[in-house]
């Protein structure tokens, strides 16, 4: 079968059975419980002398009525419990086929819809449990049992029986599935036509506002949702007359039974009071075979859900790259050597980077400056040792990066932007990556990057929950907490992947300095789209098309370069620089 | 997002019985209804018909009667039987239209407010919500129509019927069943209550512990950085496993309604067969009439259970329609068109517009946006808007974009009072902002979008001022390569050039503008920035921005604090002021 499900059916047959065994129960106590009442009145009805003679039925008619209601409950109960330990299973395959790709996992899914859409997809797989196969397969054994009960009075009449209950067990499941496929494939088409829609419409309200063409829209969309409609109308008249169908299907059913059981007690082969009792159970017995239908249409859905969690990819390779051995790292330090470093994402693509050299002593800062795609990131990533170059080598005190394997969280800290803030509490956010920080030390910490204060001001201070607190933090401030997890895990490096974009320049401008004046002493390694700040840094390294185009200190950049000064004239504009100094 | 099995199951244990007075308020609701009930009332018949016609079958021949003997009644049980599932057809299928009806009417007019409150609805509620309210909020909200209806109206005329009839053939069971329903609803309604009351008691826990999963996979990356990505599975696993435990705890208490239900119905079914059967053997009753009453005592208990199966649909379809309906129903901006004023309000060199004590405030907040503004721009000037972030500056280009309406103040353009919501006003309007939106369609559509009409060569004209040419040479498929969220994804830089090509396209003379470059690489700014100026050339210019580089090139800076206008003038005159502009310059420029 497959990946997501063989697993836990492999494991938790039994509580599935368990769990199908007590709803079977169930459903046969409901029907018992009629046929023993109809047998019960029609004993009654012949007048024994004394009350014993239908005391059996009289006690079955009570259990049945009884046990439905328990087995029912001990059923949902069962079923439900399985259900959640694979659905947690199922959580963490998930997890962990996404984990390799872990800092892809932004571009690839890019605004997390996806993600939920995948969790979504689980959390759809409880119902082919629930709704799918346990209903079928409780369906099919009531039908079996039902064909056995029949055979044992009259053989033949079963095989009628046998053929004609087809029609509902068999026949209208597989049709609803052919023509549910067919509807659903372009429902989900045109709802995901309309959904595109809307969000033009949400997002570029403003254009469409502008530009005068909203009823040019709303005539386009009405007529798209007309399709839509017009399809969905069609799947829920198909619903209903194919109910209609089935219950006129066991209307003659009914009478089929109701005139064989008169023939069959006129002959006597069977017994007078069976027949009320047999013209009551058919009900209950057709019930269960009546939701088969709606069981099987689903199975559509589950194949999508299926379909998109086996659509995540496996990682490419440089994603996935991963080498098993941690090699402790030779004590002192950090010297960080990156010696003629090529790479590129896929054998056939340009260089993301190429032919890069550095050497950077203990403390260093570096500014990696360039525009998007020029290779900055993927240079910081190639000296995290995340990605393998295809040429050259990145060392730490001589051992390659690359060796360095779960150690390398204890070399090097991440400062991304839009780092992360878990639902959990303010506290645990802090010390996140270091558990073994004490209470005092987030403080600490919290006081250092200036959120003290904020932080006291909370409900419940350290320990208030993040989604209390998140709309409190404003994007500096989230940065400012990933800076103070950083601290706590004091590592000698550090690369900031443009902690500040989409930050106003005074807010920027704060953070940066609090960036630099916390991290004093550590390596830096700093990737950035502006200029402000540096001229704080010892090297800045000037990317184009994944090569070194110029680099040098601030001033020698900005003394020999008149492309720099330029640059650098819009982060810091002459003429306003000169008059405000004046 | 992961409520699992426990929000669902447990709401549905807990029927509504509350009647939705804005229910009847819909067009055609009051008929549907009285169609329906009607329509109940012969499918209630049909039932009690069915139930009357198998009893005389069964006892017929139970006393040894031919099937020959029963034929005809064989033939109208059967009939019975169509006309009471036709019914149901019918009664389903007219809900049905009434709710795709009303559900689509609701639809219409929340876009209709959607395109009326523009980008300000968006950003308070959402992109998602919106989206999801349109698409799925509708849906929900029409089977909430289409369930809600037959089901009140089967509730409230079902039971009382067959109970009727059970009366009059045998009253010992119809009270058996008269006094388990209330029993039975009270119970149901008890033990929902307390599970409700835990599952409040615990939702903080319940909601750290279902959003835990996605929380995980957002954060993933911050996971993999500080080395514990792989650890975290663990981690996973055992929350998961809490979660399910605490689940569990609160199913077994919410099941246990359906047990009552369930428990309920059958004892008395069982009750009513063991009272017959009693009563039988003493020669109180006949077959017949017993017959007929067990047949119809899991009738009479069919509604209320089919009450509680899809109630979590119908909460959702409330909670969905009570909000599309409060959007139909807030206020939009009402487009008054006076031709004569038309031509006045043209901008040209020699216009001014005057504005004078604006205040706006945002729809559910305290503190006012925009407090007295006055100011007037007039010809083709360029000013900077200059403030903190927060200051109003986004708020002030929305209020003279015209995607919101001051709440006081007067607005007079050219001298004439107007107002910036009016087409006349947005149709000299450019409006660029720091993300400009992206359709999904082709890059051409995406350009041409103001001016649909637009030749290939005006069009080429437009993609050369922009600077566009490069990139769609790159173009597997040119200027029609798709683009947007189902295209091909473009970077922040050549995103601006495809709004300052829109721009350059339609020629409109005033440009509104909302921070177009601080998110871009300081290289991408300065190509960008070339264009742009030209852009600027014979145009009323107003530019958010932090950026001081644009200074250079404003002829006027107005200084917004708090939702004030604190400052105006040169940008020399305000630095010679020594004032807030001089302030924030020198904050900004001030050495690290």
């Amino acid at each position: 079968m497959n990946e997501w499900l063989t697993p836990s059916l492999k494991k938790h047959w039994r509580g599935l059975l368990l769990a199908a065994v007590l709803s079977l129960f169930a459903l046969l106590c409901a029907a018992g419980l009629l046929f023993t009442s109809g047998y019960l009145i029609s004993k009654a009805a012949l007048r024994p002398e004394n009350i014993l003679m239908i005391y059996v039925p009289i006690v079955a008619v009570r259990t049945f009525g009884t046990f439905r209601a328990v087995f029912n409950y001990a059923g949902r109960l069962a079923s439900h419990n399985t259900i959640l330990k694979i659905l947690s299973e199922m959580r963490a395959h998930l997890y962990e086929k996404l984990e390799p790709s872990a800092l892809y996992i932004r571009s690839k899914y890019k605004t997390g819809k996806i993600l939920s859409a995948l969790s979504d997809d689980i959390e759809h797989l409880q119902d082919l449990f629930l709704r799918t196969i346990l209903p079928c397969c409780c369906g099919l054994i009531i039908y079996a049992a039902w064909i056995a009960v029949l055979g044992f009075f009259d053989l033949r009449f079963a095989c009628v029986m046998v053929l004609y209950l087809m029609l509902l067990v068999v026949a209208f499941p597989l049709v609803s599935l052919i023509r549910m496929r067919h509807h659903y494939q372009r429902i989900a088409r045109s709802r995901h036509e309309l959904y595109e829609q809307l969000t033009d419409a949400v997002l570029g309200a403003a254009d469409w506002m502008m530009s005068g063409r909203q009823n040019q829209f709303l005539r386009h969309y009405e007529q798209l949702e007309n399709e839509t409609r017009q399809e969905e109308r069609a799947v829920s008249s198909f619903r209903k007359r194919r109910d209609f169908i089935a219950q006129v299907l066991i209307g003659i059913c009914v009478i089929g039974l109701v005139v064989w059981s008169g023939n069959m007690s006129h002959t006597g082969a069977l017994q007078p009071t069976l027949i009320a009792a047999f013209a009551l159970v058919i009900f209950s017995v057709a019930e269960a075979f009546v939701p088969l239908s709606e069981a099987v249409e689903r199975v559509p859905q589950y194949e999508r859900a299926l379909a998109r969690l086996k659509e995540i990819e496996a990682p490419a390779q440089h994603e996935s790259h991963r080498s098993c051995t941690s090699q402790a790292l030779p004590k002192g330090p950090l010297t960080i050597d990156v010696s003629h470093v090529s790479f590129r994402y896929t054998p056939n693509s340009d260089w993301a980077v190429h032919d890069v050299s550095l050497h950077l002593k203990p403390g260093a800062k570096l500014a990696l400056i360039g525009r998007s795609g020029a290779g900055k990131s993927t240079l910081a990533h190639l000296i995290y040792g995340n990605l393998k170059p295809d040429a050259g080598e990145v060392t730490l005190n001589g051992l390659s990066t690359q060796l360095l394997g779960s150690n390398r969280s204890r070399q090097f800290s991440v400062l991304s932007q839009n780092p992360h803030l878990f639902d959990t509490s303010v506290l645990n956010n802090l010390t996140l990556g270091s558990p073994e920080a004490t209470f005092d030390e987030a403080v600490a910490a919290a006081k250092e990057v200036g959120l003290h204060q904020l932080i006291e001001q909370l409900p419940n201070g350290y320990h208030t929950q993040m989604h209390e607190a998140g709309a409190i933090f404003s994007g500096g401030e989230q940065e400012r907490v990933a800076l103070a997890r950083t601290l706590l895990r004091d590592t000698p490096v550090v690369i900031l992947d443009e902690p500040t974009v989409g930050l106003d320049p005074i807010t920027e401008r704060a953070l940066l300095q609090k960036i630099f004046d916390t991290l004093e002493g550590k390596t830096l390694i700093w990737v950035t789209h502006h200029l402000i700040g540096a001229e704080q840094m010892d090297h800045i390294l000037f990317m184009e098309h994944g090569r070194a185009m110029m680099q040098g200190t601030h001033e020698q950049l900005l003394q020999n370069s008149s492309r720099y000064s330029k640059l650098y004239a819009l982060d810091v504009p002459v003429r306003l620089r000169k008059s405000i100094i004046e | 997002m992961c409520t699992l099995g426990a929000h669902d199951n447990l709401s549905e244990s807990l029927p509504s019985l509350s009647m939705d007075r804005e229910l009847l308020s819909y067009k055609g609701a009051k008929p549907l209804f009285a169609v329906t009930a009607l329509l109940t009332v012969i499918q209630g018949v049909c039932i009690i018909g069915q139930a009357a016609l198998l009893g005389r079958i069964v006892s017929g021949l139970f006393s040894g009667g031919q099937i020959a003997s029963v034929r005809s009644d064989l033939l109208l049980f059967f009939v019975v039987l169509l006309l009471r599932y036709f019914t149901v057809l019918v009664i389903k299928q007219a809900c049905y239209r009434f709710a795709e009806r009303t559900s689509a009417n609701l639809r219409k007019k929340f876009l209709k407010q959607l395109f009326a409150s523009g980008p300000e609805l968006a950003r308070k509620e959402g992109t998602g919500s919106l989206v999801a309210l349109a698409l799925e909020g509708v849906a929900q909200t029409r089977s909430y129509l289409e369930l809600f209806i037959p089901k009140m109206a089967a509730n409230g005329v079902i039971p009382l019927l067959i109970l009727g009839f059970v009366f009059w053939k045998d009253r010992m069971s119809g009270i058996i069943l008269l006094l388990t329903m209330p029993v039975l609803i009270i119970f149901m309604i008890l033990l929902g209550l307390a599970a409700q009351k835990r599952m409040d008691d615990r939702w903080a826990s319940y909601r750290v512990l279902s959003n835990h999963f996605i929380d995980s996979l957002r954060g993933l990356p911050t996971l993999y950085y500080l080395g514990i990505s792989k650890r975290h599975k663990k981690t996973i696993e055992r929350v998961s496993d809490k979660y399910r435990s605490m689940t569990m705890g609160t199913l077994r208490l919410a099941f246990l309604s359906s047990f009552a239900l369930d428990f309920f119905t059958m004892l008395s079914i069982a009750f009513v067969a063991v009272a017959l059967g009693i009563r039988l053997i003493d020669g109180h009753i006949l077959l017949e009439p017993a017959l007929i009453v067990l047949i119809l005592s899991p009738e009479y208990f069919l509604p209320v259970r089919e009450l509680g199966q899809d109630y979590h649909a119908t909460l959702d379809g409330k909670e969905a329609a009570r909000r599309l309906n409060a959007y139909a129903a807030s206020k939009g901006s009402n487009e008054v068109t006076q031709q004569s004023v038309q031509n006045k309000m043209k901008w040209n060199e020699q216009a001014c517009v005057v504005l004078n004590g604006c205040d706006a405030v945002h729809e559910g907040a305290h503190k006012k946006a925009l407090e007295g503004i006055s100011v007037s721009f007039s010809g083709f000037e360029k000013v900077g808007i200059i403030g903190a972030s927060g200051a109003g500056k986004s708020t002030f280009i929305d209020l003279v974009g015209g995607f919101i309406e001051p709440n006081s103040g007067s607005i007079k353009i050219n001298e004439i009072p107007g107002r910036f919501t009016s087409d006349q006003w947005r149709n000299q309007v450019t409006y660029i902002p720091q993300h400009p939106y992206l359709f999904s369609t082709s890059l051409r559509g995406n350009i041409a979008f103001y001016k649909p009409e637009a030749s290939d060569q005006e069009i080429l004209r437009a993609v050369r001022a922009a600077g566009l040419e490069d990139l769609i040479r790159r173009l597997p498929n040119g200027i029609d390569e798709r683009i947007g969220s189902g295209g091909r994804p473009l970077s922040g830089g050549q995103e601006q050039r495809v709004a300052l090509a829109r721009a350059f396209l339609c020629e409109r003379p005033i440009l509104l503008l909302d921070e177009p470059t601080a998110h871009l690489d300081i290289e991408t700014e300065y190509e960008l920035k070339q264009p742009m100026l030209r852009l600027f050339e014979h145009k009323l210019v107003l530019l958010a921005t932090h950026r001081l580089h644009w200074m250079e090139q404003m002829d006027r800076i107005v200084v917004v604090r708090d939702g004030r206008i604190v400052e105006t003038g040169t940008p020399d005159e305000l630095i010679k002021k020594n004032g807030v502009y001089h302030a924030m310059v020198r904050a900004q420029l001030g050495g690290i």
